[in-house]
Order: structure tokens, then C-alpha cells, then sequence
């Protein structure tokens, strides 16, 4: 244990020392992957497809806030929708349109909820997002959360039903919409997941910031568990059929990723817990205070053994 | 010679202005009653254009009906459903928006007026060594 929170503090220190080349780095790697994998995904338009384009975009991405990086994946999204079809454009455009003044009103600074979700769905372990967002965020990062789950689902949908999109061309434009919109709209699966990681955020914030020992454990807990009945019930309203084995195994993976996030970013010893009280002019003051789990760094002495060895004397002939 | 705990709250202080800072005095100078007033205004608009956009949607998907049924129904009955819809929907929103903003300006206050007493603190600090 002692290794890893040395380990820990040592990457704390890195980050510190070179945060101006450090954050560039992480931002870069998350437009990267986030555009690659919206283009492996869609790749409708062989424009966007080309890495170049790709590569040029997430320089540009490392040097700007998160935000723009998600206008960047929201505008390579909509030429790809404008390739499939013009109706898939206007469809995802106005949702895209709805979810932007929804999403900015109330938490702006969760771009990054909004770009893992997908990613993490993708990556078939979307179970980690709830439990993430809950442990470092705040209630509104439900909103965040929700927002990906719905862009994830539609996306899918769209790419299910690309090939009946494609063959409608010769219907008139209404008959496509509205193709289009039953298509995103009979998604039941985004629905159960976005009540299911939405309330699950809400039990996982609450309980967390509980005034109570191993609060965070608690919470990963009681989030892992609360996630999968939800899901339950949310599979038997909407009849979404999602899978158990994935459900598990995710849910397993969240917990894992969620003692890391402990380890990372609220890592205390309770057997050191101090009460104190104290007063000043105007309060009583009782405070509990916990101390971080801390380790002082070993001081590495150099020890030179011949510096103060004399060189010996030329020799005289 | 150097003085640690100055220098640990005025470094506590730049990081502030730094990162939250600005964001909040932004926030601190609105009265409490004009600050939530101005963010809910906001999202009466925002909740208006995500409305149209529902409803031209819904228009769209049912175009057909929509204009085979517009010369047999009642327009003002219509119209008058569609506006409790639409002021349900807002209503709604801008009570979420109420309380969201409500927490965020006394969060706002709460961490100018912390740093409002750290300020004082140093210029303490800084009289005593004068």
C-alpha cells in the first residue's frame, strides 16, 4: 500500500511540475479518440475519414477548452448524418440543438461526462459512468450522463437502420423523417438507461457526501447495487432485454474503477480521526478532522567515498 | 526572511482568482433576485426553442393527418392545449432552473465571502509586519 500512494503522489507531483504540457497531452489523446471512434463508427463521409483531417483537429482540441471538443465530435457527428441522409441530419441536428440548451444551462463544466459515456458504451462498460460521475461530480452531472446515453443510442439506432434509410431514397422527404424519428424514437433501452445512470448518479452523490465513515465505499456500494435494480425494472417496463453477463461484469469493472477513484482522490485513514473543539468571539467550533493517507518521502543520501581522497603527489625523478 | 503561511494563503488566494474566482465575482455581483431572475429568463428562451423544436417535429412526423385534420378541428381548442403544454413544459423547467441557480449563488457567496476573509487575514498579516 505504501508503494502505490508513493506511486500516487509521485504522479500528483508530475502532473503539477508539467500540468502546461501534461493537460495539452490528455486533451489531445481525448479528441483523438473521441473523433477516430466517432469515424470508425459513422464514417459515412470519406472527408472526415481521412486521419490527417483527424490528427490536425485534436492539435487543435489539446489547445482549447474540453467544450470544444465536444462542438468538434457534434460537427464531425452531423457530416457524417449529412452523408446518410439528409432527414438523419435535421433528426440529430434538432436533437443535438435540444441537448446543447439543455445541457449548458446547468453544467457546462461536465464535457468530459459527456464524451466518456459513448466511449465507455463502446468500450462495453458503460456501468463505470454512473459511479464515476456520482463520486467526482455533482447532482447535475445526471444531466451529463444523459445527455451521451441519448447521442450513444441514437447513433446506434441510426447505424442499425442506415441500410433502411438508404432505401428509401425514393420516398418523398416526410415518409423518411418520419421513418427517421420512429427509428430514434423506439429506442427503449436509452430511456432505461438514461432514468436508470440518472438516478444512480443522484444515490451515489447523496450518500457520498454522507457525514459518515467509509462514505465513499458506501457509495460505490450502494451505486453498483441501486444501478442494477434500476436496470431491472427499467428491462421489465420498457422491455429492453439487457444483459446480465455484461450487467455484472460491468458492474464489477464500475467497482473496481470506483476504489481507484477512492484511492485517487479521497484516499484518508479513520483510525486517525480527531475531535476537536474549540472557540473563538463568536462560535464553538466542533470539527472532525480525518487525516489524508500521506507518505513522507525516503531522503536518498549520495554518500561520495573518494571526493576527499587526496591525489597523490607527482612523483619527482 | 520568508514567511510559509503567507505565502501558502496567498498562493491559496492566486488559485482561487485563478480557477473559481472569477467565475464567482461574476456571479457576486448580481443581487440574488436579479441573478436567478436572469438565469431563469435564460431558460424560458432556451425551453421556448426546445419546444418549437419538439413541436415542429411532431409536425413534420405527422404531416399527413396534420393537414388532412387541420380544416375539421377546433383551432382555438388546439391552440389553447398546445399552450398549457408549452407553459407545463417551461414551468417545469424554469423551477429546475430556480433551484439549480439557487444553490449555485449561495454556493458563489459562500466561497467569495471565504475569500473575502483569507484577503483580510493577509493585510492583517501584512500590518503586523509593518
Amino acid at each position: 500500500m505504501t508503494s502505490l500512494v508513493m506511486a500516487r503522489q509521485m504522479i500528483k507531483r508530475f502532473y503539477s511540475k508539467y500540468e502546461a504540457f501534461v493537460l495539452p497531452i490528455i486533451k489531445f489523446l481525448i479528441g483523438l479518440i473521441c473523433l477516430l471512434i466517432i469515424n470508425g463508427r459513422l464514417g459515412y463521409m470519406s472527408q472526415l475519414n481521412s486521419f490527417v483531417i483527424v490528427l490536425m483537429v485534436a492539435l487543435m482540441c489539446s489547445f482549447m477548452p474540453l467544450n470544444f471538443t465536444v462542438f468538434v465530435a457534434a460537427v464531425f457527428v452531423l457530416g457524417h448524418m449529412y452523408k446518410l441522409s439528409l432527414e438523419c441530419l435535421l433528426v440529430v441536428g434538432a436533437l443535438f440543438m435540444i441537448l446543447f440548451l439543455l445541457y449548458f444551462r446547468f453544467s457546462p463544466n461536465d464535457t468530459i461526462a459527456v464524451l466518456l459515456t459513448p466511449i465507455c458504451f463502446i468500450m462495453k462498460i458503460p456501468y463505470i459512468m454512473p459511479i464515476a460521475a456520482g463520486l467526482l461530480g455533482g447532482p447535475t452531472s445526471a444531466v451529463s450522463v444523459g445527455c451521451g446515453v441519448v447521442v450513444y443510442y441514437v447513433l446506434e439506432a441510426l447505424i442499425g437502420g442506415a441500410g433502411s434509410i438508404n432505401s428509401l431514397a425514393d420516398e418523398e422527404m416526410t415518409t423518411r423523417l418520419k421513418f427517421v424519428i420512429d427509428t430514434v424514437l423506439s429506442n427503449k433501452p436509452m430511456l432505461a438507461f438514461v432514468f436508470a445512470f440518472g438516478i444512480t448518479i443522484l444515490i451515489v452523490y447523496g450518500v457520498r457526501r454522507l457525514r459518515v465513515y467509509y462514505a465513499w465505499f458506501i457509495a460505490i456500494g450502494v451505486g453498483v447495487l441501486a444501478d442494477i435494480v434500476l436496470l431491472l425494472i427499467f428491462d421489465l417496463i420498457f422491455d429492453t432485454h439487457v444483459s446480465g453477463g455484461s450487467m455484472i461484469l460491468g458492474s464489477f469493472v464500475a467497482i473496481l474503477v470506483g476504489i481507484v477513484l477512492q484511492f485517487l482522490f479521497f484516499h484518508v485513514d479513520y483510525e486517525r480521526t480527531e475531535k476537536l473543539q474549540f472557540e473563538d468571539d463568536e462560535y464553538y467550533y466542533y470539527v472532525k478532522a480525518i487525516p489524508k493517507v500521506t507518505v513522507s518521502n525516503t531522503q536518498k543520501k549520495v554518500k561520495k567515498i573518494n571526493s576527499s581522497r587526496k591525489k597523490p603527489a607527482p612523483r619527482e625523478d | 526572511m520568508i514567511d510559509q503561511d503567507k505565502i501558502i494563503l496567498m498562493t491559496r488566494l492566486a488559485s482561487y482568482e485563478k480557477n473559481e474566482g472569477k467565475k464567482n465575482e461574476a456571479i457576486g455581483r448580481y443581487f440574488r433576485s436579479d441573478y436567478i431572475g436572469w438565469q431563469v429568463l435564460k431558460s424560458i428562451v432556451s425551453g421556448t426553442i426546445c419546444f418549437l423544436i419538439v413541436a415542429a417535429g411532431y409536425v413534420v412526423y405527422d404531416f399527413e393527418n396534420f393537414m388532412l385534420d387541420i380544416y375539421k378541428i377546433d383551432l382555438l381548442e388546439y391552440a389553447q392545449s398546445i399552450l398549457k403544454k408549452y407553459v407545463i413544459f417551461v414551468g417545469i423547467y424554469a423551477v429546475i432552473t430556480y433551484i439549480v441557480f439557487t444553490f449555485k449563488y449561495a454556493g458563489a457567496r459562500k466561497k467569495l465571502k471565504t475569500y473575502a476573509h483569507n484577503l483580510n487575514k493577509l493585510s492583517r498579516e501584512y500590518n503586523n509586519v509593518e
